[in-house]
């Protein structure tokens, strides 16, 4: 194999690695669906899918290695999201 | 050396630049996306704490095999994009051209998965109006919401496809070179839809199953 391949191939490892950690909390999540833990089954499938979504942001999207400029760009919907959530929320968990 | 690059544009100094000013544009733009879907996700929020035994009944519903196999489908083709968008940077042109055809064909495969989905659904009565087959009415809530948030999802994986296949033919027909900063920016845009899908999976999928 010449070092042309050799670096083909090594584009493959990390991303590839991402993908088998995506996919085995796949199964991770929709196995423990199955197992009757009340409000935990809520929390921890979607604790799981943040794990996951970290896992996309940070290697395929990557933020990893990403400028501080393109870090804060991709915060700013979620920063913004934030307070639609906390401002609806305190709205309706609170009415009587 | 990237000053006479044939893939630098006006008005960017070097492609460096001009590779940062793609991404922060697409981060951008996918910023007004977030708080498209997250009006769509507080919705389900409120509402489900409002009715939680109506969700629990209506996500039963659901068909978990369709939603984990799309799932799979999905993060697959990201991969798939993530390793085309390294190779055209690396300057694999074949790699590149294989990854992003195999990203597209992904991506149709989850539509028509979907769509099989969607048959299953319309003759189960699951679509909110006249001839809904659950109960109680607030059933209805969550099910407005899947075919909400699943069809604007399928809209915006049918646009990535699009974007995918006319980048992958530029490529091929060399009206874009492998250098180019359009590989990351569509890369961009197919995770973030990937993004939103993971999101949805427990949301519509996994609510209700061990009771």
């Amino acid at each position: 194999m010449n070092t042309r391949q050799a670096s083909a191939l090594h584009i493959w490892i990390v991303p590839g690695a991402v993908w088998l950690a995506l996919l085995l909390l796949l199964a991770l999540t929709v196995g423990s669906a199955y197992v009757p833990l009340g409000i935990f089954n809520s929390i921890l499938n979607l604790t799981i899918a943040a794990i996951k979504v970290l896992l996309v942001l940070l290697f395929f999207m990557k933020l990893r290695s990403s400028s501080p400029l393109l870090r804060l760009a991709a915060m700013a919907g979620l920063f913004w999201l934030a307070f639609m959530f906390v401002l609806t929320a305190g709205d309706y968990l609170t009415r009587q | 050396m990237s000053e006479h690059s044939p893939a630098l544009r006006e008005p960017w100094p070097d492609l460096a630049r001009q590779r940062e000013g793609v991404a922060f544009g697409v981060w951008a733009f996918l910023a007004t996306e977030v708080l498209f879907f997250g009006g769509l996700f507080l919705g389900y929020a409120i509402y489900r704490n409002t009715f939680p035994e109506a969700f629990h009944i209506a996500a039963k519903e659901t068909d978990v095999f369709y939603g984990t196999l799309n799932t799979a489908i999905l993060l697959t083709s990201s991969l798939t994009m993530a390793v085309a968008a390294e190779a055209a940077e690396a300057g694999f042109r074949r790699m590149t051209l294989w990854c992003l055809s195999a990203t597209a064909v992904f991506g149709i495969a989850f539509l028509v998965t979907k769509g099989f989905e969607y048959h299953d659904d319309l003759s189960k009565g699951l679509f909110p109006g006249p001839g809904f087959s659950l109960h109680p009415p607030a059933t209805q809530l969550f099910w407005a919401f899947y075919w909400v948030a699943t069809g604007v999802h399928a809209i915006h994986l049918t646009i990535g496809v699009s974007v995918v296949g006319t980048v992958a033919t530029a490529l091929y027909r060399r009206r874009l070179p492998l250098e180019a900063s359009t590989f990351e920016g569509v890369a961009l845009y197919w995770h973030f839809v990937d993004i939103v899908w993971i999101i949805l999976l427990p949301l519509l999928y996994l609510v209700g199953r061990a009771s």
